[in-house]
């Protein structure tokens, strides 16, 4: 018993430093924002504090006050700019973990040059700054974009989706395509050959196949490439920025808008600690899969 | 005269003007303010940082008396040797006019005095610089800047600088309510103004005045749209401009120079006329974000007008990033308002006499018609004391005649409120 305490502690010792960097840049300033968020502007809130306008405090460090909560919660704007982000993300979840399962089942099951490249180009994006690729989205699907010159040519009208949450969900789903196309593949790729052919020998179907042999097997990577993509688009800043209509907005503009612009940052933080939560229950659902990946090969 | 404040001058302040600066935390992330504070909005005052000392530079006999003080050394100035440093923040030719012109001058006509200059491209640290000012301030440490050309209008406000502009002998010259917009201690530099730019092959007969640019823009769907007021002032100053056509001039003198949150309900008439808009500008309702993209707009003919920053057109046309035959003027009643960049000297400096002085030296004759030479930047002291060859480069521009914007208080009000009853309504 007294080797396994040693062992335990042993272990922390060697995790220590990153934990202690973690909760001092990370976990710190939470704490420091949320208090602010909850009118507390006295401390290491007080430099923002004097330069800010409109914010709900309290006069007592024991106490806690909702009203920036309220206040932003009862705008309307806020109220459409939330129901928008959340629509975007699971849009471009959806689409990306759609996209990421075609890919990566055509390379399993056949694999020939084509579907080799294919994967290989689906990476691609990850090596294009997004501030660049957004300019590229935007200009290719202008009102004198590539699409429409296109259609022209043929006699149509391309509808212009520059400046709309289209193009925006298009850029979200080309910057986060790469890294779910990453994991799905190498989870669909690690399905034993002999499971899918003694399921076909068996006389399953591909579908069949598809969604009771590989699906399972490849569950925990899918879960987790679709949280950190759903995690990302919660709060990306730059695609919505560039290539977003005026109104509606994604969060992550509000906050920037409400932090500078508006000189809100209280409202910001608010915005900011409600992304946080949304974010946490994606988040959840990544722990479980890492718990359930952990389990199955016996390490918990 | 004027060199006005424009409309948001915080947008000056804050906002990019010449580039839109890029936002370049992306985010996959949700939280961190700071990091979102790092900005997407490039910051516009260019900064300089010309103090004064009260030594009397003014027009005309500065080089002179500054001689006389160098050479007494020891005379209440004091300054004839030292350091100091410079912080500004805006695009490249505002650190060229920094590196190359203003600091080499005062340096060769001060034998003994060092300027450092910290320069921050594009203001993406501003955020992050004025926080430290203010932080410094707390603590009673001395700042990083005796000077600064950044942030000026906000660390005014916030207290932070050095009131003492007494100092600053042109400072008599310049409109006050250009001064007083800047806040208490911001010296006004250099301006512009925004003006309405037009392509003459869609446009034959440019709009004279708001009421017909207003007739204009309805009567031609798609042909205008201005940069969202929050992430560029060439529109802000549109906003503030259609805003003024409702606000008694009385009330708006008084948003000019300070913040009367009560005087505010005279905008809503205007807000509903820029929602009316709407239907009218470029695909039924879209404001690009930053100067640069409604430049683009223009230039590649999705639009065919667009309010647009003087020297941004101007320095447009000479790199040919503007077709030659695009043309811009001012509108009249109300006309665009104008902005002006400001300096200030940090409360905290330990270098007040020299800091000051620089401020004076960048507002002599000689100095501001540089400024007008190298950026195409109004000069900030009255037009008349300027070189012959300077005054005639701006004769079609009235620089003297600029409208002031609102105090920076309502500008990040206007922000708001715009992007509350504008967009999507």
């Amino acid at each position: 018993m007294s080797k396994g305490r040693t062992h335990r502690l042993g272990g922390l010792a060697l995790a220590s430093p990153p934990l202690v960097l973690v909760a001092v840049f990370v976990g710190f300033p939470i704490i420091v924002a949320v208090a602010y968020s909850l009118g507390h502007t006295e401390g290491l809130n007080s430099t923002v504090a004097a330069i800010a306008s409109d914010q709900v405090t309290v006069d007592e460090p024991w106490k806690v006050t909702f009203g920036a909560y309220t206040t932003v919660f009862s705008d309307p704007r806020f109220q459409r700019d939330f129901v928008v982000t959340v629509l975007a993300t699971l849009a471009t979840t959806v689409i990306v973990v759609v996209l990421a399962w075609a890919i990566a089942l055509y390379v399993r099951l056949s694999d020939t040059w084509i579907s080799r490249a294919l994967s290989a180009l689906a990476v691609v994006p990850m090596f294009i700054p997004v501030v660049i690729a957004s300019w590229a989205i935007l200009t290719f699907y202008n009102a004198d974009g590539f699409l429409r010159s296109v259609a022209a040519q043929f006699g149509m009208e391309a509808p212009v989706w520059g400046f709309s949450m289209t193009a925006v969900v298009i850029g979200l789903v080309w910057t986060h395509l790469p890294f779910a196309t990453l994991m799905v593949v190498s989870g669909v790729q690690g399905v034993p050959d002999a499971l899918i052919e003694a399921a076909r020998d068996a006389g399953a179907s591909l579908f069949r196949t598809v969604l009771r042999v590989i699906a399972p097997l490849a569950l925990v990577p899918t879960v987790i490439a679709g949280t950190f993509t759903a995690i990302g688009t919660l709060g990306s800043f730059t695609v919505p920025y560039f290539t977003g209509p005026n109104a509606p907005k994604m969060l992550g503009v509000d906050m920037a808008d409400y932090f500078q612009a508006f000189n809100l940052p209280q409202a910001s933080v608010v915005m900011a600690v409600v992304v946080f939560v949304v974010a946490s229950g994606f988040g959840a659902l990544y722990v479980w899969a890492n718990y359930r990946a952990a389990a199955q090969s016996g390490r918990v | 005269m004027t060199c006005g404040v424009h409309v948001s001058h915080h947008v000056v302040t804050f906002a990019p003007r010449r580039l839109f600066a890029l936002p370049i935390l992306d985010g996959g992330n949700t939280v961190w303010l700071m990091r979102q504070s790092i900005r997407r909005g490039g910051l516009v005052t260019a900064g300089l940082a010309p103090l004064a000392l009260v030594l009397a530079a003014c027009s005309g006999n500065g080089p002179a008396s500054q001689g006389a003080a160098t050479a007494g050394g020891g005379s209440s100035a004091g300054a004839s040797s030292g350091a100091i440093t410079v912080a500004a923040s805006d695009d490249t030719n505002i650190q060229e006019l920094f590196q190359q012109v203003l600091i080499p001058d005062f340096q060769a006509a001060n034998p003994g005095v060092t300027v450092k200059l910290t320069y921050d491209l594009h203001g993406t640290n501003d955020q992050a610089n004025f926080a430290k000012l203010a932080a410094a301030a707390q603590q009673n440490r001395e700042p990083a800047m005796d000077v600064t050309a950044s942030f000026v209008p906000k660390a005014a406000k916030a207290g932070l600088l050095s009131t003492d502009t007494s100092k600053v002998t042109a400072l008599s010259g310049i409109d006050p309510k250009i001064v007083a917009a800047g806040g208490p201690g911001a010296v006004p530099y250099r301006a512009s103004s925004v003006l309405l730019a037009y392509n003459p092959d869609k446009v034959s007969n440019p709009p004279k005045t708001l009421d017909e640019l207003l007739t204009w823009i309805k009567a031609n769907p798609g042909g205008v749209t201005y940069t969202s007021a929050k992430t560029g002032g060439s529109g802000g100053a549109f906003v503030s401009t259609v805003l003024d056509k409702y606000v008694p001039p009385a009330d708006r003198d008084q948003m000019t120079t300070g913040y009367h949150k009560e005087l505010e309900k005279s905008w809503d008439q205007g807000w509903k006329e820029l929602a009316s808009l709407n239907p009218s500008v470029f695909q039924k309702g879209v404001y690009p974000n930053g100067n640069n993209q409604t430049l683009q707009l223009l230039s590649s003919g999705q639009i065919d007008m667009a309010p647009v920053w003087s020297d941004q057109f101007i320095s447009g046309q000479a790199s040919g990033s503007i077709p030659k035959n695009f043309k811009a003027q001012q509108i009249s009643n109300p006309s665009f308002t104008g902005g002006a960049s400001y300096l200030g000297v940090t409360k905290g400096s330990k270098n007040q006499d020299l800091a000051w002085k620089f401020i004076d030296f960048i507002l002599t004759p000689e100095e501001q018609a540089k400024i007008a030479d190298k950026i195409a930047g109004y000069p900030a002291i009255p037009l008349s004391q300027l070189p012959a060859g300077t005054q005639a480069k701006f004769q079609s521009a009235d620089t003297q005649n600029l409208r002031a914007g609102y105090y920076s208080d309502h500008s990040t009000d206007i922000n708001n409120l715009w992007d509350q009853n504008v967009p999507g309504k």
